[in-house]
C-alpha cells in the first residue's frame, strides 16, 4: 500500500490563511449535515425497525424532515425559567456545543489532497496530543450538563445533570483506559499516525511463530475496542444507557427546562458526540479513513485525493448504525447496575488488558528466560484470580409460609392460597365423559 | 524550528473557537429577532408535570454521586500517568523495567480500589 | 516524532497576543472566584483560570501538560467540586458579615504586600534569565521527553504518587460511605409486614365526594359553607367567567 499521500505531523499548521478558513467552514459544515443525517437516519432505521416507515414527508423520503424540525426549533419562543440562574442557565448549552465541535476538528477525514491546488491533509489540524484533545473535550462537555441540570432550578434537571455527569464521568475513564492500548500498539497520540500505524498489518509473534495481523487495531485489541465501544455509548447518554433522560424517571433529565434555541444546541451537541466518538472509534480501530481491504487489492488509489472522505464518512455510518441498532433493540439499564458494570466489570478488565498488551509486547522482544517469566507470571495471576473470584452468595428464596399478623392488622389474603378448581371445568369434564357415569357426578 | 510552526496547529483550534463564537451570537441574535413572543407567568414557572410546583428548586444530592466523583479524579490521574508511558514503553532505553514499574502504579491503585470494593463503597445502595 | 517546537527565548506574536488576551481571562477568574457570592460560580471562575493555565502551557511548548492541565484540573478536579456544591445547596451564598473587625482591611494589606514580595522575587530571579534547553527536551516530542524523566529519574516518585493517590481516594470514599450494618437491612418482607401492621392504612385515601359536578383544574374547590377555597386555585390558570349561552345546558344530556 502506498504510503506517500500519508499526512506527517509536520505537515499540519502552515496552510494558507483561505485553506483554513475552508477547513473550519468544512468542519461546521460537516458536522450539521451529519447532524441532521443522523438524525434523520435514526427515525428511518428505528421506524423500519417497529415495521412503519418513518419520516417521509418533507423532501424526497424524508430527508428535509430533520432540517425543518431543526429550524422550527430554532426559532421558538426562548423560555427563561422565573428560578433559573440565567447566566449558568445561558452558558451551558454553549459549552456543550463548543466542546463537540471541537472535539471534532482532529479526526483525519483523509490523506493529502489539493484544494485550489493548495496540497493540504484532509484534517483541520492535528496535534501530538491529539486524541487527548478529544477527551479533554469530552470532560469539559459534561460541565455543560452539570451546570444546564443545576441552574434550571428544578428538581428533575438537576437530578437528571448529576446522574448523567456520574454516568459520563465514570464511562469517560473507561473510554480513556481503553484507548491506552491504542497508543500502545502505535506509538503516538497524534490521530493522523495512528491512522498511518494502521495502513499495513503487522508481524507478531504469537508463542514462538510469527504471524501477520491485519492493520486494523479492532482485530489485534478486540477488548479494547469492545470497551470503547461501549463505553462510547455511555458517554454519549444513548440506549441502552440513556438514563439521565429516563422519560419515565425523570421527565426530560437535564434539559427538562430548555427550550427553542438552548434545547437545539444540546440536541446538536448530542448527536455530535455521537459522530465524533463514532468517527474516533473509526480513526483508532477501523483504520481511519482508508479503504478496507478488498478494495484497495483491485483499486490502488481508493486511498487517494478525496475518496478517503468517503471511506471515512461509510465507515463512521455503519457505526451510527450500531447506536441506532442498540437503541432499537435493548431496554434501558437500571442505574446501578449500570454503575457497577462500568466500575467492576469494564475498568478492571481494561487495566488487566493493558498490562497484558504490555507484557507480550515487552515479552515478543526479550530473550527466552525473560519471556516465560512473563507467561509464567501471567500464568499464575490467572490461577490466583480465578481462586480468589469470590463465590456467588446462595440466596435462600423468601418464606411465603403463612404466618400470623398482629392483632389489628389490615385484613390481608392468606399467602398460601390456592385457586379452587373452577366449576366449569367440572361441566366440561363431565360432558367428555357423559356416556358412563362418574362418582364426580354424584357431588 | 520556529515558534510559528509549532502553534500553527493550535492556531487553527483558536479559530474554530472564534468562529463558534460567532455562530453562536448569530444563532441567539436570530433567534431573539425571528421567535415570536408571548411571555406569561405560567410558562416562567418550573416544570412539574401539570401541578403547580410546591417547595423550593434543591433536591439534596446523595453522597454516593461524590464518591464517583473521586473514582473519576483518581483514574484521570492514573491514565495521565497512562499515557505517555503507553507512546513510549516500546522504545529503545525502556522496555521490561518500564512495564514492571508500571504495573506496580497501577497495582497499588487497583488495590486501593479492591479495598473500597470490598469495603462495598462501589454498590449503590 | 519530531514536532517543531517553540525557539527558545523568542516570543512570537501570535503567543504574545494569546497570552495578552488570556492573562486578563486568567486574572479576571482568578477574582471572580474569591468575589462571586454564589460557590457555583466561584468554581465556574476558577475554571476559567484553570482553563487558561491549560492553555498557557500549551503556548510554551508543552502541549502534554497542557492537555493534562485541562483533563485532570478543569475537568475532574472541578467535577469534584461541582459535586460537592450540589451537596451543599443552591442558596449556600456567603454571608458577608465580618466577623473580625478590619479583617478585610488588614486581609488587602496582607495580600498586596504578599503579591509585591513574590513579584519582586520572582522578578530578580527569572527575570534577566535566557531559557535554554528547550529543543533538547522536546528533542524526541514533548510527550516522549516528559516519560523518559518520569520512568527513569523521577521513578520513585511516580510511585509514591500511586500511594498518596490511592489513600486520599480511599479516605474520603469511606468517610463519604456509610456501612450498613446487616440489621439496618430492611426487606421486602418486612416492608411489607410495616405496611400491613396495625396502625397502618395501605388502601387508597377515600376520594372527593361523588356529586362533584366537574374535575377541571380551573374549578375552585368549595368549602364547607360554600365559600372558594382560595388554595384551591391555580394562580397559572386564569379564572374564567361563563357566558350565559356556554352556561346554558347544550341539549346533548337527555
Amino acid at each position: 500500500m502506498n504510503l506517500a499521500e500519508s499526512p506527517k505531523l509536520e505537515d499540519f499548521g502552515h496552510d494558507v490563511w483561505w485553506i483554513i478558513l475552508i477547513k473550519v467552514v468544512g468542519i461546521f459544515a460537516f458536522l450539521v449535515v451529519m447532524t441532521l443525517f443522523t438524525i434523520w437516519y435514526e427515525r428511518k432505521v428505528v421506524g423500519r425497525m417497529q415495521h412503519r416507515p418513518g419520516p417521509n414527508r418533507v423532501g424526497p423520503i424524508g430527508l428535509l424532515q430533520s432540517l425543518a424540525d431543526g429550524l422550527k426549533l430554532a426559532f421558538k419562543e426562548d423560555i427563561m425559567p422565573k428560578l433559573a440562574d440565567k447566566a449558568v442557565f445561558f452558558i451551558a448549552p454553549v459549552i456543550s456545543t463548543v466542546c463537540a465541535f471541537t472535539a471534532f476538528s482532529i479526526m483525519p477525514l483523509g490523506g493529502m489532497v489539493s484544494i485550489f491546488g493548495e496540497r493540504t491533509p484532509l484534517q483541520l489540524t492535528d496535534l501530538p496530543v491529539a486524541v487527548l484533545l478529544v477527551l479533554a473535550c469530552g470532560g469539559l462537555g459534561i460541565y455543560g450538563i452539570v451546570l444546564g441540570g443545576w441552574a434550571s432550578g428544578s428538581t428533575y434537571p438537576l437530578l437528571g445533570g448529576l446522574r448523567s455527569a456520574a454516568q459520563m464521568i465514570s464511562y469517560e475513564v473507561a473510554m480513556g483506559l481503553s484507548i491506552v492500548a491504542v497508543f500502545m500498539t502505535a506509538g503516538s497520540m497524534s490521530t493522523s499516525e495512528i491512522v498511518a500505524a494502521q495502513a499495513n498489518g503487522s508481524q507478531q509473534e504469537i508463542f514462538g511463530s510469527t504471524v501477520t495481523l491485519p492493520g486494523w487495531y479492532f482485530l489485534m485489541l478486540l477488548p479494547s475496542f469492545l470497551i470503547y465501544f461501549i463505553s462510547a455509548v455511555g458517554e454519549t447518554n444513548r440506549a441502552p444507557f440513556d438514563l439521565p433522560e429516563a422519560e419515565s424517571e425523570l421527565v426530560g433529565g437535564f434539559h427538562t427546562e430548555y427550550s427553542s434555541l438552548k434545547f437545539a444546541l444540546f440536541f446538536l451537541a448530542e448527536y455530535i458526540n455521537m459522530v465524533t466518538v463514532s468517527a474516533l472509534c473509526t480513526t483508532l480501530f477501523l483504520g481511519g479513513w482508508r479503504a478496507p481491504a478488498p478494495i484497495t487489492t483491485w483499486w490502488a488509489g481508493a486511498n487517494e485525493g478525496w475518496w478517503p472522505l468517503l471511506w471515512f464518512t461509510v465507515k463512521v455510518l455503519i457505526l451510527l448504525f450500531v447506536f441506532v441498532w442498540l437503541r432499537g433493540t435493548l431496554p434501558r439499564l437500571r442505574y446501578d447496575q449500570f454503575m457497577r458494570f462500568g466500575w467492576k466489570v469494564l475498568v478492571p478488565i481494561n487495566l488487566v488488558w493493558i498490562l497484558l498488551v504490555a507484557g507480550v509486547r515487552v515479552a515478543a522482544n526479550a530473550d527466552n528466560t525473560v519471556r516465560y517469566a512473563i507467561y509464567g507470571g501471567f500464568a499464575v495471576l490467572l490461577v490466583g484470580i480465578i481462586m480468589f473470584w469470590p463465590a456467588k452468595k446462595q440466596v435462600e428464596p423468601a418464606s411465603i409460609a403463612p404466618e400470623k399478623l398482629p392483632e389489628g392488622s389490615f385484613p390481608i389474603p392468606p399467602m398460601d392460597l390456592v385457586v379452587p378448581p373452577s366449576p366449569r371445568t367440572k361441566r366440561i369434564e363431565h360432558a367428555a365423559a357423559a356416556p358412563s357415569a362418574t362418582p364426580e357426578q354424584g357431588e | 524550528m520556529c515558534g510559528v510552526d509549532y502553534l500553527g496547529s493550535y492556531r487553527l483550534l483558536g479559530l474554530l473557537l472564534i468562529l463558534g463564537a460567532a455562530f453562536f451570537t448569530v444563532a441567539f441574535t436570530a433567534n431573539r429577532l425571528l421567535s415570536r413572543r408571548a411571555p406569561s407567568a405560567g410558562k416562567n414557572a418550573t416544570y412539574e408535570c401539570g401541578i403547580d410546583p410546591v417547595g423550593g428548586d434543591w433536591a439534596q444530592a446523595q453522597v454516593r454521586y461524590y464518591v464517583y466523583a473521586y473514582l473519576y479524579v483518581l483514574f484521570a490521574v492514573e491514565s495521565v500517568f497512562l499515557f505517555p508511558w503507553a507512546v513510549t514503553y516500546a522504545l529503545d532505553g525502556f522496555g521490561m523495567v518500564t512495564v514492571v514499574e508500571m504495573a506496580i502504579f497501577v497495582a497499588v491503585l487497583a488495590l486501593g480500589l479492591l479495598y473500597a470494593w470490598r469495603k462495598r463503597v462501589l454498590s449503590w445502595t | 516524532m519530531s514536532t517543531v517546537l517553540a525557539l527558545a527565548g523568542e516570543v512570537t506574536t501570535g503567543e504574545a497576543a494569546t497570552f495578552y488576551i488570556l492573562a486578563p481571562i486568567a486574572l479576571i477568574g482568578a477574582i471572580g472566584m474569591v468575589w462571586a457570592r454564589n460557590a457555583v460560580h466561584s468554581a465556574l471562575f476558577l475554571v476559567l483560570t484553570m482553563l487558561s493555565l491549560g492553555v498557557f502551557y500549551i503556548l510554551q511548548a508543552g502541549p502534554f501538560i497542557g492537555m493534562v492541565q485541562i483533563i485532570v484540573y478543569t475537568g475532574a478536579i472541578m467535577m469534584l467540586f461541582l459535586f460537592v456544591l450540589m451537596l451543599i445547596g443552591r442558596d449556600a451564598s456567603d454571608s458577608l458579615i465580618e466577623t473580625l473587625r478590619g479583617q478585610r482591611t488588614v486581609a488587602l494589606l496582607l495580600g498586596i504586600g504578599f503579591a509585591g514580595l513574590l513579584c519582586t522575587g520572582l522578578g530578580r530571579a527569572v527575570g534577566s534569565m535566557t531559557s535554554v534547553g528547550l529543543d533538547e527536551a522536546n528533542a524526541a516530542g514533548n510527550t516522549q521527553g516528559i516519560a523518559r524523566d518520569l520512568f527513569t529519574k523521577y521513578v520513585f516518585a511516580f510511585e509514591v504518587t500511586s500511594a498518596l493517590l490511592i489513600t486520599a481516594a480511599v479516605g474520603a470514599m469511606l468517610l463519604a460511605h456509610v456501612e450498613k450494618v446487616k440489621a439496618e437491612k430492611v426487606t421486602q418482607l418486612e416492608m411489607m409486614r410495616a405496611r400491613f401492621a396495625p396502625g397502618n392504612y395501605p388502601a387508597p385515601k377515600p376520594g372527593p365526594g361523588v356529586f362533584a359536578a366537574t374535575n377541571s383544574v380551573a374549578a375552585p374547590g368549595l368549602l364547607p359553607d360554600r365559600t372558594v377555597a382560595g388554595r384551591s386555585l391555580s394562580a397559572l390558570v386564569p379564572t374564567r367567567e361563563l357566558t350565559e349561552a356556554e352556561a346554558a345546558p347544550k341539549g346533548t344530556e337527555k
